[in-house]
């Protein structure tokens, strides 16, 4: 009753003001399907602050944990499509998903409206420092040599050393051991130790211990060399040209957006891309900044796509030879 | 020796600016004012808070979630102490004993202690921090998947002489545990284990859902059917912080706790985790008369929360010096850092001086603020004691309930807490304790990962775990815990060490 | 398993009911697990499959089951515990009805409105509070508002938490007129106000007529 009355009285005394019947008129949420301080919640926390800039309501960042992370995208991709949902999704959310888990209750390519690309955080492949190649051509010869008696460490079904993992044993045509870990860090603990023989992982988790030489890396997945780690060569540079992947982030929001609300998020996220801070903290994080012809909602769609395409193959016949 | 004085000397110059102090303050009283609250442990907390920190230069961000850390690990205690619902793994024990206390009358004191115990603990491995982090990170390369799944099954065997009641139904609760903690999706192979299809189900059950159903809830429904002895915390509440013989009694305690809890603090495999059973195991078979245990023992808070807080800060240096996260919490650390664009790794300790020298120094204060916070709080904690349980029990429920949805925006963990509360009350009526199951939980899951990795490493040798000498001393020991409990010559001084009337 | 009494038990077959209840109980929850495990490949040491585990387990809370079984046979224990409905029937609703009303929760194509906090907070409270014997309406609905309020300036205004405050209806019925933090602010006022006004109702009609609150207390 109180409450009724106090509201009547609020909303009549701003009643005056007449507010526009423009999108958005109350926050955003945006939907991270994974824990609060993760790789993906953090790069949703950098672009949030300049989007909410954009749109002029704040972009409340919301972790919905589970199921690597399908439980948050299946929220959003089932939310109404009026632009208070979107959602960061990744490359396993919307890529390796449909692969990987059974009952998924989306389609990346068809249940989402594709907002726009926020980079990826480039691969690399990294070996115990002691491993005696010199070079991934080496490298390569000797996994080929040493079949399942080399250890591949990877963080589990699904993650991104898995998923980019296997795609690399399949693509040189090796078949070594793979030793599951629970989360990135224990894997690099025991690559130190040297337990294990390799990883492929994201620069972020990687980088420092290449460069604090605990680690040797021989190849980056990205078309140009990284600038925290120049003496890196690239994939094609060491000889595996068709080798190239990231660890993407991007957003989205359920299908059935109308235009204009659309084009305001198209342009949210187009800003966050060209603010210096957020480009910044970005680049600090490894993540490499989308190009002109990556970004938009339909080089996202076309991205979604070809990742579906990519993965499928690699992971079903990963996931099924392990069951 | 000076290296050690004038990097402690840079680390406190930082840390103790105005701005960093106020931030070390604020951190540790909104951790504590969380941390507080039933069943929300440091890990829910530190995901909830972390975006406060953002908007912050990267050393304070870190100062303070450093304080939220070391508040919300004393709020998980303070709850564990008050209403038996413990906030993480590591605060389980506390509840043995801590409640007890409560129960007793002697509330003020049971947190008292925890708060000196952990300040003293705090402070020892601050400076084993300082002194010997980059030296006792090659006990981190040490130890494999086959030690620590050794590890593990000595952390099991300390489960068992936890229990007070039967030694079976230890057991039975220990399996229980591990069982339970089978359930979702399989790591290595990514199918679902006995998830009946349900999408909540495939990330296996929570920690926070389980030890709030477990504890929680279920200590609400014990108590509204046992109206004769509901003496939850009634008569008089006693003094309210502890005297000389009290803290003199539990001295040795805090001691060993220390230690115990800073080795194994070090391991980047959770062995943190083990601290509070190991110090709580040893304090009962050393006691003189190990009957008080269960019963509102001083040493069975002191050890154990010494050796908690000591564990939860030298858990910093596999993260300082190698870069690696050995645990949830440290894990949600490295989130943080990176969002404020340094990455963990070797490099830090020499790049960024400020920052790992202002933080491990931020860790003392962190600790001196708790105290300061927190013991002036244990008299309104106490207070909160005589709220009559007909308004107690909706509140406790409410905020479990709060809690528990703002961890993971799911519905579905609601209703399991509610699932496990009447879990647990089945549990207490055919006379099981929950402790075990859920140390079983915590343990299994980690116990089978390292099974598995180290049958993998080793192609299906069971021999790994004999080869490794550090693993073979390990499963020496468990076995021999485990032969002292069940051996029939011992049997009877087993009774009086296991059973309470 | 099964192990025939063979006349030790001379008065009457079960010498510890809550033993041999609890046995049964282990055994039931062990092939339960076994049953819902049973889809899953055990592999081998060297590659161990997810169904191992499990499996083992199973069969280990199994065989502590029969123990305890036997043991409820052979050795005079305690008795079963008399188990009151009301407590857990009660706490479980209040439990549900929270987790149903804070968001839209979705039965099959049915589907709750979510009404947020300002409403899940105060209904799990009070609905908890009839648990007891001693529940009293307005000391529940006063006990319900305030925290509530004081969990919405916590968690939704301090802390920023993404929980949902308000019943969504009303968030777009006023979308757009005022900004959400004000109307959180508010509606957790106006929640504190209502819980403080029963508080000062309540009071007064308690001095009319005086209640003992020691007496009935649960605790005291």
């Amino acid at each position: 009753m109180k409450r009724a009355i106090a509201i009547g009285v609020l909303a009549a005394l701003t009643s005056f003001t007449a507010a526009a019947e423009t999108y958005p008129q109350r926050p955003i949420t945006m939907i991270v399907p994974f824990a609060a301080g993760g790789p993906t919640d953090v790069v949703a926390r950098i672009v949030a602050e300049p989007m909410s800039r954009a749109l002029g309501q704040q972009v409340v960042v919301e972790n919905v944990t589970g199921a690597g992370g399908t439980t948050g995208i299946t929220r959003g991709a089932q939310s109404a499509p009026d632009g208070y949902t979107i959602m960061v999704g990744h490359m396993g959310t919307n890529g390796a998903a449909p692969a990987l888990f059974k009952g998924l209750k989306y389609d990346p390519a068809t249940s989402f409206d594709p907002i726009g690309f926020l980079g990826g955080v480039p691969i690399l492949i990294v070996a115990k420092k002691d491993f005696p190649a010199k070079d991934l051509k080496g490298f390569i010869e000797a996994l080929k040599a040493g079949g399942p008696k080399i250890n591949q460490a990877h963080a589990g079904v699904g993650s991104v050393s898995h998923s980019t993992g296997v795609l690399f044993d399949s693509q040189v045509g090796v078949k070594p051991t793979l030793v599951t870990y629970r989360g990135t860090g224990p894997a690099m603990n025991d690559l130190m130790a040297g337990q294990v023989d390799f990883m492929a992982d994201q620069i972020v988790n990687v980088g420092p211990q290449v460069a604090g030489g605990t680690v040797k890396a021989y190849a980056i997945a990205t078309p140009e060399r990284a600038p925290s780690l120049p003496d890196v060569p690239t994939m094609k540079e060491a000889g595996l040209p068709g080798y190239e992947v990231s660890a993407w982030n991007a957003v989205f929001a359920p299908k059935g957006l109308p235009a204009d609300v659309k084009a305001k998020l198209v342009a949210a996220v187009e800003a966050a891309l060209n603010d210096p801070t957020a480009t910044k903290r970005l680049t600090e994080l490894g993540s490499n900044i989308p190009k002109a012809d990556e970004r938009g909602p339909a080089a996202l769609q076309k991205l979604v796509e070809s990742e579906v395409a990519r993965w499928t193959p690699v992971l079903r016949s990963a996931v099924e030879s392990n069951q | 020796m000076t290296d050690l004085l004038s990097n402690l000397g840079l680390g406190f110059a930082v840390a103790l600016s105005l701005q960093n102090v106020a931030l070390c303050f604020l951190g540790c009283l909104v951790g504590t004012l969380i941390g507080v609250l039933p069943g929300v442990g440091p890990i829910a907390t530190i995901a909830m808070l972390l975006p406060i920190t953002f908007g912050l230069d990267p050393v304070g961000a870190l100062i303070m979630l450093a304080g939220i850390y070391y508040g919300a690990q004393y709020g998980g205690s303070t709850t564990a102490i008050l209403v038996n619902i413990p906030g993480e793994a590591t605060s389980v024990v506390t509840t043995l004993d801590g409640h007890q206390m409560a129960r007793q009358g002697r509330g003020g004191i049971a947190l008292g202690i925890a708060a000196i115990a952990s300040f003293f603990a705090g402070t020892v491995a601050t400076i084993l921090i300082a002194a010997l982090g980059a030296p006792l990170t090659k006990l981190a390369l040490i130890f494999g998947p086959a030690e620590y799944f050794a590890l593990m099954v000595m952390g099991l065997a300390f489960a068992v002489v936890l229990a007070h009641g039967s030694v079976l139904k230890a057991v039975a609760m220990i399996l229980v545990g591990i069982l339970l903690s089978t359930v979702g999706t399989d790591l290595e192979t990514g199918q679902e284990r006995m998830t009946f299809g349900y999408a909540f189900l495939t990330d296996g059950v929570d920690f926070s859902v389980l030890a709030m159903g477990l504890f929680g809830i279920a200590e609400i429904l014990r108590n509204l059917d046992q109206s004769e002895t509901r003496d939850v915390v009634r008569a008089q509440i006693g003094r309210l912080l502890p005297g000389a013989a009290e803290l003199k009694q539990a001295t040795p305690a805090t001691l060993r706790g220390t230690a115990i809890g800073a080795i194994l603090g070090i391991l980047p495999g959770n062995g943190a985790v083990l601290g509070p059973f190991a110090s709580y195991t040893i304090e009962k078979k050393i006691a003189r008369d190990p009957s008080r245990f269960g019963r509102g023992a001083i040493e069975g808070v002191a050890g154990p929360e010494s050796a908690n807080n000591a564990g939860a800060q030298t858990a910093f240096i596999p993260l300082l010096t190698l870069g690696i996260p050995p645990n949830a919490v440290m894990a949600l650390m490295v989130g943080a850092m990176t969002i404020h664009g340094i990455v963990p790794g070797p490099g830090v300790m020499t790049k960024n001086p400020n920052l790992f020298w202002g933080m491990i120094a931020s860790m003392w204060i962190g600790n001196l603020m708790l105290l300061v916070i927190n013991l002036p709080l244990v008299g309104l904690w106490v207070r909160l004691l005589k709220v009559p349980y007909r308004l107690m029990f909706p509140a406790i429920l409410m905020f479990c309930s709060v809690g528990i949805y703002s961890i993971g925006s799911q519905p579905t963990d609601v209703m399991l807490i509610g699932v496990f509360g009447l879990m647990g009350y089945l549990l207490i009526k055919f006379g099981f304790e929950p402790a075990p199951l859920l140390l079983g939980f915590v343990l299994g899951k980690l116990m089978e990962e390292y099974l598995r990795r180290s049958l993998t490493l080793s192609r299906g040798d069971l021999m790994i775990f004999l080869e490794r000498p550090v693993s073979a001393v390990l499963f020496v020991i468990a076995f021999a815990i485990i032969a002292a409990a069940l051996l029939p010559s011992m049997r009877k001084s087993r009774d009086e060490v296991f059973t309470e009337a | 398993m099964s192990e025939p009494v063979g006349g030790s038990g001379a008065r009457g077959i079960v010498r510890g009911p809550q033993s041999f209840v609890a046995g049964l109980g282990l055994i039931a929850l062990a092939l339960f697990a076994i049953w819902a495990g049973g889809d899953l490949a055990r592999g081998t040491l060297g590659a161990i499959g997810p169904g191992l585990m499990p499996y083992g387990l199973a069969l280990g809370v199994g065989l502590c089951g029969a123990a305890l079984c036997v043991a409820g046979l052979l050795r005079d224990g305690a008795q079963l515990q008399a188990m009151p409905l009301r407590g857990p029937v009660v706490i479980l609703l209040a439990i549900g009805l929270f987790a149903v009303t804070i968001r839209p929760f979705a039965f099959g194509s049915l589907s709750t409105p979510g009404l947020g906090l300002a409403v899940a907070g105060p209904l799990a409270v009070l609905v908890a509070g009839y648990a007891s014997h001693e529940a009293r309406f307005s000391e529940l609905a006063i006990l319900g508002l305030l925290l509530t309020a004081g969990c919405m300036l916590l968690f939704g205004d301090l802390l920023n938490l993404p929980i949902p405050m308000l019943p969504t209806a009303l968030i777009q019925a006023l979308s757009g007129t005022l900004p959400s933090r004000t109307l959180l602010r508010i509606a957790a006022g106006a929640l504190a106000l209502a819980g403080l006004v029963l508080l000062v109702v309540s009071r007064r009609s308690a001095k009319r007529e005086p209640i003992d609150v020691a007496r009935h207390s649960l605790t005291t």
